[in-house]
């Protein structure tokens, strides 16, 4: 088996709420995803899905254990390393796609780029966009693009640092039925192609079921299966 | 894409919000670079009076402020008349009536006599002689130039000499009839004189003036001293007035054709401007000082250092006056700086999607920050250049009208120095300005604002 990209060992997440008390949300042993692995992660609403991909792309920092990109504790990195890593190694996609409605098709996918290590490639970025089907709509911005457009724009954009792993939060719920194969497609044509390992979170079992790897976070995650309130020491 | 990229494409995102930011600061700007120039200006005009040639002025006894603006720049009215006697003191033998050397005549390079009291469309007249322009410079050190014909002769009772703002305004050329007004412009209308020549532009007061032969300003109605006043107590202080030949006519000065010069007994002076000599062995500022004493102890005449007075003037008035307008045109622009916080804190439940979104992307919290702050810049500059701009093409739509009335050119070009801290003073401004929002940027809650359903 290829060495993991993602690696989750011991980690535990939990929240101060406003009354004082402690609400556990993650707590998983072991949770790995192997490079060039695609993986549907599936949960309630509640399980800790979001919190999970935050911890992942070190936009949140666990409480406990080791979170291992590339071979690479992030846990353990400063806010501004993890920041680096996240751009260098990873790609996001998100149900609301989160595109910067001021920029251009192009630009959105050049903005991604100014972050990560490499110099921004406007002939990268175009070929990209040329790969999910908008090369004639390189310079329209999200407004005047469809949804199904805009989740490609996101697509190409997670791709364009050349990540190891692509975490994409619910994709296809934003968008209508005969798009949400498009993208499930596109989003796996172009892992394959690019040998990037894909988490894809979702509800919908007929998303879930095209998947190799089909978990469920209650598998793995003990605090989504008895959600612990704490009272605050 | 660069960070500038970025702040760029935010304020684009923004456009009419960002452009009434830079709208509001590019007004404060004019206002501040207008009253930047036009205080030079004002400071140059009265800068322009020094350098006339003279070092000294005579006159009445009264104010030496107000003998200078009178004298000098044709501002304010003129204090009193001085005794002709006083005038005398300071001419050699040559030039008197009785042969004999004035009291300050060694301590005297060039002493020209001047009268005022009449108008000319609203000009100043100034009676004198051809010294004027012979003995006297235009501003820099340099002779009076004539843009055509020239000098007044002292035989051409009826000869005048136009400024050139004065010929440009009035549109009289040489050999044409003018007639001043005595006391006020609705005064009543004397003989006619004739334009001998026009002067060129000195900028400096003289532009704004109309020169005549004081021969002829003399026998104007209203224009010659009481003959019994001249008889009372005499003027003995500086000059012996019991001349013998105070009374007739003085058979020296050139007569025209028609004309019988004014007696001297009847005759008064506004003002003498003077360039005094130096001693042998003595520093020019010292004759200056003692032959500034001698005539301020007498009783009939004072006399003023010009550039002292106006250094005065400038220093008491002027300059308080530029740095209270200028506080206020800058408090204007730390006013439109707040517009730029306003603008961006109004703009931040919008930015932090924004920046979530970068965040999302990798973006580190110093890139976020730099971004906000790169962003105020842009409009800082972007206003301010603009600012700028407006503000000369302001002066420019006025400078005519200050080159009328202060005698300096003000154009499109004007510039003060202090302009070249504007920019870099809004620079800063701006930064301070946006710590606010920027920090509000670095401080965003990347999981919050990203969160869908779910």
């Amino acid at each position: 088996m290829p060495a993991p990209v993602i690696e989750l060992l011991n980690v535990r997440k939990s929240f101060a709420m406003p009354g004082g008390e402690t609400v556990n949300v993650l707590d998983i042993e072991s949770f790995a995803v192997a490079q060039g692995e695609h993986c549907a992660l599936e949960g309630q609403s509640g399980s800790g899905k979001s919190t999970l991909l935050n911890v992942i792309s070190g936009i949140m920092r666990p409480d406990s254990g080791k979170v291992i990109i590339d071979s690479m504790d992030v846990a353990r990195l400063d806010e501004a390393r993890r920041d680096r890593v996240r751009a260098d190694t990873l790609g996001l996609v998100f149900q609301q796609f989160n595109l910067l409605p001021g920029f251009t098709a192009l630009e959105n996918v050049l903005v991604a780029m100014a972050f990560g290590s490499a110099r921004p490639n406007k002939a990268r970025a175009t070929a990209l966009l040329a790969a999910v089907g908008l090369a004639d709509r390189l310079h329209h911005k999200p407004s005047a693009l469809s949804i199904g457009q805009q989740q490609r724009v996101a697509v190409a954009r997670s791709l364009a640092n050349r990540p190891r792993a692509i975490l994409a939060d619910e994709p296809t719920a934003s968008i209508d039925a005969m798009h949400q194969q498009q993208v499930i497609d596109l989003l796996r044509t172009t892992c394959t192609e690019q040998g990037v390992a894909l988490v894809v979170v979702t509800h919908a079992p007929e998303v879930a079921g095209q998947f190799p790897r089909r978990v469920r976070l209650e598998d793995f995650n003990r605090a989504a299966i008895h959600p612990v309130k704490e009272a605050r020491a | 894409m660069s960070l500038l990229g970025i702040a760029w494409r935010n304020i684009r995102q923004r456009l009419l919000t960002s452009s009434l930011t830079s709208l509001s600061l590019a007004l404060g700007v004019a206002l501040v670079v207008a009253t930047l120039v036009t205080g030079g200006l004002v400071q140059k005009a009265f800068e322009s009076g020094s350098g006339l040639g003279y070092n000294m002025i005579v006159g009445a006894k009264g104010s030496p402020l107000q003998l200078v603006l009178n004298s000098v720049y044709f501002i304010s009215k003129p204090i009193e008349n001085i005794p002709w006697p006083v005038y005398q003191a300071f001419l050699p033998a040559s030039k008197r009536s009785d042969g004999v050397d004035g009291r300050f005549a060694a301590s005297t390079q060039a002493a020209v006599p001047i009268c005022m009291g009449d108008y000319f469309r609203g000009f100043r007249v100034v009676g004198t002689n051809a010294a004027m322009f012979d003995r006297l410079t235009s501003g820099d050190g340099q002779p009076f130039l004539f843009m055509s014909g020239g000098n007044l002769q002292d035989s051409e009772f009826f000869d005048g000499v136009l400024g050139a703002t004065v010929a440009a305004q009035t549109g009289l050329k040489v050999g044409d009839p003018f007639a001043p007004t005595h006391g006020a412009d609705d005064g009543k209308v004397h003989d006619p004189f004739t334009v001998k020549g026009i002067l060129a532009r000195t900028n400096t007061p003289i532009d704004r003036g109309v020169f005549v032969n004081m021969e002829g300003f003399y026998l104007q109605d209203g224009h010659a001293k009481p003959v019994e006043s001249v008889e009372g107590d005499g003027h003995a202080t500086l000059e012996n007035a019991a001349d013998p030949a105070a009374a007739a006519p003085a058979a020296r000065y050139d007569h025209d054709a028609h004309h019988k010069p004014l007696p001297e007994a009847q005759r008064e002076v506004t003002a003498i401007l003077l360039a005094t000599a130096s001693l042998p062995g003595l520093p020019a500022e010292l004759t200056a000082m003692g032959l500034r004493t001698a005539i301020n102890e007498g009783s009939d005449a004072q006399a003023a250092l010009p550039i002292a007075e106006i250094r005065q003037l400038l220093d008491l008035f002027v300059r308080p006056l530029e740095l209270l307008l200028l506080f206020v045109t800058a408090m204007v622009v730390v006013v439109s700086a707040i517009g730029i916080l306003v603008s961006m804190v109004g703009s931040s439940l919008e930015r932090s999607r924004d920046v979530a979104i970068m965040r999302a992307l990798g973006a580190r919290r110093f890139h976020v920050l730099t971004t906000v702050l790169i962003e105020a810049v842009l409009l800082a500059v972007g206003g301010g250049v603009a600012g700028w701009v407006l503000g000369h093409l302001l002066v420019g739509g006025v400078g005519p009208w200050i080159t009328t009335h202060a005698g300096v050119s003000a154009s499109v070009f004007s510039a003060s120095p202090a302009e070249a801290l504007l920019v870099p003073f809004l620079i800063v401004l701006a930064i301070v300005a946006a710590l606010l929002p920027a920090i509000a940027a670095y401080r965003t809650d990347v999981a919050r604002w990203l969160q869908g359903p779910g």
